[in-house]
C-alpha cells in the first residue's frame, strides 16, 4: 500500500499533538487531528491536543461503563483532559509526565511503578506502557478518522527531546511500535521539528536572511522540561544548509515550576490576610495562578490582578476569597526568578536547594533558565561575535515579558542584536506540525537539517593488569560512536579484541558525552572528568551455547550502526568469521544498581 | 504523576507538620523500596465493545460543560441578596473568564458584522431579517451599526454516552472521602 499521509506526532511531557499532511501534493498542507477524549464521565470531546495524563479508574468506576466509548474497545486508563483535571485531586490515581520517567535512568522503566508512590489498590503501569497507552489513543483516533488509510501504513514521524539518550529512544520506539506505529517510523528531535516548522513558514526566505556561520538557538521550555539545541548555517557546494551542532541536557524545569512559585507567593499573601487555604483550595489556586501569570505577563497586561479562589461547595460567592497581586511583583518573581539577567559565563547552581527533587524525578536544582543557556553556549564555544538567532518554543513563551527578557539576556552577551524568529501562535503545535512537514520534505526533497548523533558514546572496559585488593580495576572508555555520526552509517571500532564468554551475560557499562566532540572511533580514554562522560543504561549480550566455539569464548570487536531512523545499534562482531551479535540496553540492571 | 504528587506533597508539607514528617519519612524510605520488574499490563481491549449509547439533549450537555469548566450553574443559582457587589464581582470574574474559554472552544464566537459599531453600513435590498435588524426608519439605503451581532463559527459539543437515567444530571455530588 502506498503512503498517503505524512503524520507528525508530538508525544509531549504535558500535551500530545498529532499533525498531518497529504504526501501527494506540491506544497505541504499541515493540519491538526482533533483527538477524542473523555472530559467527564460519559462525556467525550474532540480537542486539538491530548493532555499527557492517564487516570486509572477504580473498579466500580470502570464497571459502571462511564468510561466506555460506544462501539469501541475500552482502555485500561482514561487518558487526556479528564485525567488532567482530576490529577491534582487524585494524584494517587493519575500518571503525569510519563515521558520524563522514560528518560529517568534511576528507575526500571519496564516496571509497573506509576503512579509513583500510590498504594497497592491502584493498578500500576510502567513508564513505557504509559507512553504506549497515550500513543495508542492517538493511533485509534487516526484510524477512526481515516479508516481507509490506517496509521500503520503511513509515513509517521515521532518527536523526542533532543536530550533523550539512546536508551530512552529505544524505549520510546518500543512503546510506539507496541501502540501500532509502523516499524519504520522516524524519530525526530523536538527542537529540530520546531526548526522545520519555521522553515515551512518562512519558505525560501531564510536563505536571504541567513549567512554562513550564523547560529540558531532553539530554546524549548515546555510544562515540565527545558531543551536547548544549537543549529549552524553552513555552506555546501554553494548551497546554504543547516546543521544541528549540539543539544543540551534534559532539564526538568518548566512552566509548571513558575505556576507553583506564583502559587506559593500568593499563599503567603493569603496567610498575611489570615486566610488559610485547605488542600483543595491550594489546587484551585494553582490553576488561578496559571491564568493570572499569562495575563500579568502579557504585553498590555493589567497593572494588578485579583487572584480568587472560589468556594468549594455550591455556595460559590460566599466562599470566594481573593487577594491582589501587582504586575511588578509577578514580573520580579517569575521573570527575574526564572530568566535572571546574568553574564555569559554564568553557571547553573548544582547544589540542591530544597528537598523537592528527591520526590521521584530529578528536578533541576537551579531553575534559572538563563544560567543553563549561558553554560550551554559557552560549552559550545559560541563567541559573542557570531550572529545568533533565537527560536522559542513551548507555551511558557506566550507571555511577552518572558520572550523579551530572554532576547535581552542573550543580546547582552552578543555584539550583534539577537533576532527572534518564532511567532506567538506557533508555540503549542510547532513540534507536531514540523514533524509532519519533515515527513513531507523527506519525500519531496525540501531543506533538511543535518545532524547525526548529538553525543558521542563509549563502552566501558575494565583494563587488565595487576588487581589491587579492594580496588576496582581501572575503567577505560572506548569511543564507539563519534559525535555527529550520520544516520544510516556504520563504523567498525578498531583496537583491542574483547573475549565474550559463552552462556553468561556479557555486560558493558555505557557512557555518553555531549562535550567531547573531537573523539574518534576506537579512541580510548583512561581518564575523564565526571562532567564529561555521563553513564547511561548498560548494554548486555548473552551468547547461546550453539554459537560457541570449543574454547568457551569468542573474540569480538565492536561495530556501531546508527540506523536511518536514528536508533543506535551496537554489535559484537567475531574476529574469526562473519558472525555478529547485537547488544541490548539493559534498563533494569541499572535501576537495581542505583537502588542499592 | 511525579509532579502531581510533588505538588500535593509540597502543599501538605507547607500546611501540616505531621504530613511534613511523613513525607520526610517516605523520602528516606524510597531508596530502599525500589520496585522490581513487574510484567507490563496488557494494553489490548479487555471488554467487548459497548453498544451505542442513548442520546440526550445537547442543551443539558452544554449546561453541564459550563458548570464543570466554569461553575456557571453555581453562580446563577446562588441567592445574591446577602453579598456585596465586590464579593459578587470577584467570583463572577473567574466564572465569566472560564465560561468564555469554554464557549470559544465549542462555538468559536465572533462578531457577525465586520463593520465597527458607529460606522456606516449600506443595506442590501434583499437583506435577511436574521442577519440585519433595522431600527428606526425601515426604508433607508444605509445606516449606522449599533450592535455588530454575533455568530458561532462552529458547534462542537462534547458527546454524551451515559445511561438514560443519568441524562438530567448537570453535576455530580462531590464527596470528600475521609
Amino acid at each position: 500500500m502506498t503512503q498517503r499521509f505524512s503524520i507528525g506526532i508530538d508525544l509531549g511531557t504535558t500535551n500530545c499533538v498529532l499533525a498531518y499532511s497529504d504526501l501527494q501534493v506540491e506544497s505541504a498542507n499541515v493540519r491538526l487531528l482533533k483527538l477524542t477524549q473523555f472530559v467527564a464521565p460519559s462525556q467525550t470531546e474532540a480537542r486539538e491536543g491530548l493532555p499527557s495524563f492517564l487516570y486509572i479508574p477504580s473498579d466500580p468506576e470502570s464497571q459502571s461503563g462511564a468510561f466506555d466509548i460506544p462501539d469501541h474497545a475500552s482502555y485500561p486508563t482514561v487518558n487526556g483532559a479528564y485525567a488532567r483535571d482530576v490529577s491534582a485531586e487524585q494524584p494517587d490515581r493519575t500518571i503525569a509526565a510519563a515521558k520524563s520517567w522514560l528518560c529517568h535512568a534511576g528507575v526500571d522503566r519496564h516496571a509497573a511503578i506509576l503512579p509513583w508512590g500510590s498504594g497497592d489498590e491502584v493498578t500500576k503501569f510502567s513508564p513505557v506502557m504509559a507512553s504506549r497507552l497515550l500513543l495508542r489513543q492517538m493511533v485509534d483516533a487516526w484510524d477512526t478518522r481515516y479508516p481507509e488509510h490506517p496509521l500503520s501504513g503511513q509515513m509517521v514521524t515521532l518527536t523526542v527531546p533532543a536530550s533523550f539518550d539512546m536508551a530512552a529512544r529505544e524505549l520510546t520506539r518500543e512503546a510506539a511500535v507496541g501502540a501500532g506505529l509502523p516499524k519504520d517510523f522516524i524519530l525526530l528531535e523536538e527542537p529540530v521539528a520546531a526548526v522545520y516548522h519555521w522553515l515551512e513558514k518562512s519558505g525560501d526566505g531564510w536563505r536571504k536572511r541567513a549567512k554562513e556561520g550564523d547560529h540558531l538557538l532553539v530554546c524549548d521550555v515546555g510544562g515540565g522540561t527545558t531543551d536547548l539545541t544549537l543549529v549552524r548555517v553552513e555552506q555546501e557546494q554553494g548551497e546554504l544548509t543547516l546543521r544541528r551542532l549540539a543539544v543540551g541536557n534534559h532539564l526538568l524545569v518548566g512552566g509548571d515550576n513558575m505556576d507553583l512559585a506564583l502559587a506559593h507567593f500568593v499563599t503567603q499573601r493569603f496567610m498575611e490576610k489570615g486566610v488559610k487555604l485547605n488542600p483543595w483550595q491550594s489546587i484551585s489556586l494553582w490553576h488561578s495562578c496559571r491564568r493570572a501569570k499569562e495575563s500579568l505577563l502579557a504585553v498590555d497586561g493589567r497593572e494588578t490582578e485579583t487572584i480568587s479562589v472560589l468556594g468549594r461547595g455550591s455556595r460559590l460567592i460566599g466562599g470566594t476569597v481573593s487577594v491582589e497581586v501587582s504586575r511588578q511583583e509577578v514580573q520580579q518573581l517569575l521573570v527575574d526568578g526564572f530568566f535572571p539577567m546574568c553574564s555569559s559565563d554564568a553557571q547553573p547552581n548544582r547544589a540542591p536547594s530544597t528537598g523537592f527533587h528527591e520526590l521521584g524525578l530529578p528536578f533541576e536544582p537551579d531553575t534559572a533558565v538563563t544560567h543553563h543557556i549561558a553554560s550551554f553556549l559557552s560549552l559550545n564555544q559560541i563567541a559573542s561575535s557570531s550572529r545568533l538567532s533565537l527560536l522559542l518554543n513551548g507555551g511558557v513563551f506566550k507571555s511577552a515579558a518572558l520572550q523579551e527578557r530572554i532576547q535581552q539576556v542573550i543580546g547582552s552577551w552578543s555584539a550583534e542584536p539577537v533576532e527572534l524568529l518564532s511567532e506567538p501562535e506557533d508555540l503549542d503545535f510547532a513540534v507536531a506540525r514540523g514533524a509532519a512537514h519533515y515527513g513531507w520534505a523527506k519525500q519531496s526533497g525540501g531543506v533538511r537539517v543535518r545532524g547525526g548523533t548529538a553525543r558521542s558514546y563509549y563502552v566501558g572496559i575494565e583494563s587488565s593488569g595487576l588487581a589491587v585488593p579492594g580496588m576496582p580495576r581501572p575503567l577505560q572508555a572506548v569511543c564507539v560512536v563519534p559525535f555527529g555520526m550520520e544516520e544510516g552509517t556504520q563504523a567498525d571500532v578498531p583496537g583491542r579484541e574483547v573475549g565474550l564468554v559463552v552462556g553468561r551475560p556479557a555486560k558493558f557499562r555505557f557512557f555518553s558525552s555531549a562535550i567531547r566532540k573531537e573523539d574518534t572511533v576506537g579512541q580510548t580514554l583512561r581518564y575523564w572528568d565526571d562532567e564529561e562522560l555521563v553513564e547511561t543504561s548498560p548494554m548486555e549480550l548473552t551468547l547461546d551455547v550453539s554459537d560457541a566455539p570449543e574454547e568457551g569464548f569468542v573474540p569480538v570487536r565492536f561495530q556501531s550502526h546508527i540506523t536511518e531512523l536514528g536508533i543506535l545499534e551496537l554489535w559484537c562482531k567475531s574476529t574469526r568469521d562473519e558472525q555478529r551479535w547485537k547488544l541490548e540496553f539493559n534498563v533494569r540492571e541499572e535501576a537495581e544498581a542505583s537502588g542499592t | 504523576m511525579g509532579l502531581g504528587t510533588a505538588i500535593q506533597a509540597f502543599f501538605a508539607a507547607l500546611f501540616n507538620r505531621q504530613k511534613a514528617e511523613r513525607i520526610r519519612a517516605a523520602l528516606s524510605e524510597q531508596s530502599k523500596s525500589n520496585p522490581i520488574g513487574l510484567p507490563d499490563k496488557p494494553v489490548e481491549p479487555s471488554k467487548p465493545p459497548k453498544p451505542a449509547a442513548p442520546t440526550r439533549n445537547d442543551a443539558l450537555t452544554l449546561l453541564s460543560t459550563l458548570q464543570r469548566e466554569a461553575r456557571l450553574v453555581d453562580l446563577i443559582c446562588e441567592p445574591l441578596d446577602s453579598f456585596s457587589d465586590v464579593q459578587i464581582g470577584a467570583a463572577a470574574r473567574e466564572v465569566l473568564r472560564d465560561s468564555k474559554k469554554a464557549l470559544d472552544r465549542m462555538f468559536a464566537i465572533a462578531p457577525l458584522s465586520d463593520i465597527e459599531e458607529g460606522d456606516k453600513l449600506s443595506i442590501p435590498a434583499d437583506h435577511s431579517p436574521s442577519k440585519l435588524r433595522l431600527v428606526g426608519q425601515a426604508q433607508g439605503q444605509s445606516g449606522t451599526v449599533v450592535h455588530r451581532g454575533w455568530k458561532a463559527n462552529r458547534c462542537e459539543l462534547p458527546s454524551w454516552q451515559g445511561d438514560k437515567s443519568d441524562s438530567m444530571i448537570l453535576a455530580p455530588t462531590e464527596v470528600e472521602v475521609s
